[in-house]
């Protein structure tokens, strides 16, 4: 993989700036991210916070993990894979708080951190669309509708356990998007290999 | 949370609540221990999000009409991860929670019953996790059983037949946590077949001591205590309704944990002169309270801010005296005729309040018995009773912020310090000069002559001492009366 030889990464002052702004977010959303996937294995109990509890990884409705190979991509192509993730989270992290608000309606604190999420990664997912067009690299093509709601009524219904799984999940899922965000950035900020 | 075997009835639970309410110190009510077949669906939603992948183990059986379906089991790989698609465009799509089988074995599923079954603390449970799979062979051989994370005893275990695992647990703790405790059946690798959630409690007890105030008439809050301490184990709801007494509806107050976790404000569309009603009512899974009725006027609980503006100040260079002055509470000025005012105060570097009572409908009282050169912190606060002819006592506001102030330095001589006696035996300059003011302010206002002399003067300290002792003798309403343990008269004002 050579940054370089991506010419739409051209370094103009204001998209150095918004690059590096951009970065500075998703770093402190990973952070956050951490911070609300303690809590949330808290309020459900072990083994959910138990080191090595691992429930089957599966793709959540129109998300899944970052694949293996996405470090070895052109940093624009990553960049897209990452914003169409952080398009998805929103919808997925309201379906989950909406789960918790009936599950664990007294963890005021774990609900704020899920409702202050979808806001957040909804800012850090328009920031990269922003350099991703300054770049001239935008997203292709029409996004999905999210298929939330239906992932909400279907968990609902499975039962209390699925939709912890769920929860946990998503958490994840977060955590894992807005960490490669941040690592994917850290490529064009000024003093990366770009 | 014990688990040995049960000999007595085991229960299966079920989704509805328990019995209802349930007295306050009252027995506890058991669950009937009907089974519940109605509780028996799968753990998991059918997943057909998945589409099967030539390598990727995560091939998911059809749902079968009418129910949830199976679920998948089994850990993914390493190769069901690179291998993974993305989601098909149904319009509906369900989530996979359960991972896709190991590569290689086939996709088994499983179901754990009863679902998310609500259970009396000290009861039992029978569950079942029953292994469905489209690879021959699936069979429970080798499941195990975790409760919130850990491994149960097998011999609490038993194979019912070759797909089926059963539990059996008894005398059931509460619940660790209000979501539920997670009872998951997992497979002989350790992955996680399938899970439910015990909720494990009891019955809410009746709500009491419930106590309500309004403040300047405008809102109403209202306190309670819940029945046992609130110790259900169990998310248990509390709700504050009202009603006036003769018609009406009942409301719902909406505007929870203002005062504390269990407390309720009603902010508006309150009225004045006409009895309400109040309750709470408490409710969980495995039932419901009622406290009693409180019936109430809001004229009758009124309270108020703070009186505002509290300043204390010298009173001249008297040592031993301090001045405060309020402002009635705005929000009230025009209704508090009969207002009391309560004066708090303590030296600085002490947390032991001396109050002054029944300061009545006064904005003004003066301090005495103080040390001098000495910081003291005082407050002041209303009680706005008789509004509207009210009979009740009425509630005191908070106490104001703390206002600071401090005595003048005695000038006496003291022990290590002071100031310095003058020779000659002459009176020290400082009290006598400052008494000799005063007796001079005195004497133009009491007697003709205006020559001092000791005689007079002597005359005005009897004096003094007489209307000291005379103002003691006869408290009247309106008169700040001493203060507990302070040296001794509160002097009103306008001497």
């Amino acid at each position: 993989e050579d940054p370089q030889a991506d010419s739409s990464a051209s370094p103009l002052p204001h998209l150095e700036a918004k690059i590096q702004q951009t970065h500075s977010l998703a770093r402190l959303l990973t952070k956050y991210a951490e911070q609300l996937l303690q809590e949330y294995v808290q309020h459900q109990g072990d083994p959910f916070g138990l080191p090595g509890f691992s429930p089957p990884r599966l793709p959540v409705a129109d998300l899944s993990d970052p694949a293996p190979g996405h470090a070895g991509l052109p940093v624009p192509e990553r960049l897209r894979l990452d914003a169409a993730a952080l398009a998805a989270l929103p919808p997925l992290l309201d379906v989950v708080r909406r789960l918790q608000g009936e599950l664990n309606p007294r963890a005021l604190r774990l609900l704020r951190r899920l409702e202050d999420a979808a806001r957040q990664v909804r800012a850090l997912g328009a920031a990269v669309e922003a350099v991703l067009a300054a770049l001239g690299a935008e997203s292709r093509g029409p996004r999905p509708e999210p298929a939330a709601a239906a992932v909400a009524a279907s968990t609902a219904s499975a039962g209390v356990f699925p939709a912890k799984v769920l929860g946990f999940r998503v958490c994840g899922l977060y955590l894992e998007w807005v960490s490669r965000t941040e690592a994917d950035l850290g490529q064009l900020a000024p003093g990366g290999p770009a | 949370m014990e688990t040995r075997l049960g000999a007595a009835r085991s229960q299966t639970g079920g989704r509805e609540p328990g019995a209802g309410r349930v007295g306050k110190g009252g027995p506890r009510l058991a669950l009937a221990s009907a089974p519940a077949p109605s509780d028996v669906r799968a753990a998991w939603p059918a997943p057909s999000c998945a589409r099967p992948a030539p390598r990727a183990p995560r091939r998911l059986p059809p749902r079968a009409p009418g129910s949830a379906g199976p679920m998948p089991a089994g850990r993914p790989g390493p190769a069901a991860q690179s291998a993974r698609r993305p989601p098909p465009p149904l319009p509906l799509l369900l989530l996979c929670v359960l991972g896709a089988p190991r590569a290689g074995s086939g996709a088994d599923t499983a179901v754990i019953s009863p679902q998310d079954p609500t259970l009396l603390i000290g009861s039992s449970l029978q569950a079942t996790c029953s292994v469905h799979g489209d690879t021959p062979g699936a069979t429970a051989e080798g499941l195990y059983w975790t409760l919130n994370g850990r491994r149960l005893p097998p011999e609490l275990s038993r194979m019912l037949n070759a797909s089926t695992m059963a539990l059996a647990l008894a005398n059931l703790n509460g619940s660790r946590q209000q979501s539920g405790d997670n009872l998951v059946c997992h497979a002989r690798d350790g992955s996680i077949l399938a899970g439910s959630c015990l909720y494990v409690g009891l019955p809410p007890e009746k709500p009491f001591n419930i106590s309500c105030w309004s403040r300047n008439m405008k809102d109403l809050t209202c306190r309670w205590t819940p029945g046992a301490h609130g110790e259900t184990f169990l998310h248990t709801n509390y709700s504050l309704k009202y009603k006036l007494r003769w018609y009406g509806q009942d409301n719902t107050c909406e505007e929870y944990h203002t005062v504390g976790p269990h407390s309720c404000h009603i902010p508006k569309d309150l009225a004045l002169f006409t009895p309400y009603e109040i309750w709470v009512e408490a409710t969980n899974r495995l039932g419901s309270a009622r406290s009693d009725v409180l019936t109430l006027d809001i004229l009758d609980v009124v309270t108020t801010d703070p009186p505002p503006d509290v300043h204390v100040s010298r009173v001249g260079g008297l040592e031993d005296q301090l001045s405060v002055r309020w402002v009635s509470p705005p929000a009230l000025k025009d209704f508090l005729f009969q207002a009391k005012y309560q004066i708090r105060y303590r030296v600085e570097d002490s947390v032991d309040w001396k109050v002054v009572d029944d300061v009545s409908n006064q904005t003004s009282c003066r301090l005495a018995g103080l040390k001098p050169g000495t910081v003291y912190f005082v407050q002041v606060r209303c009680n706005p009773f008789g509004i509207y002819g009210s009979k009740k006592a009425g509630i005191w506001s908070e106490w104001s912020h703390p206002t600071a102030a401090s005595t003048p330095r005695s000038e006496r001589p003291g022990p290590g310090g002071g100031a310095c006696e003058p020779r000659g035996g002459e009176p020290s300059s400082g009290p006598v000069r400052r008494e000799l003011k005063q007796f001079l302010g005195w004497l133009k206002k009491h007697a003709y002559c205006s020559n001092l002399s000791f005689r007079l003067y002597d005359q005005w300290r009897a004096w003094m001492q007489k209307s000291h002792k005379t103002r003691n003798q006869h408290r009247t309403r309106g008169s700040c009366p001493r203060a507990d343990g302070a040296r001794r008269e509160v002097l009103p004002d306008k001497l």
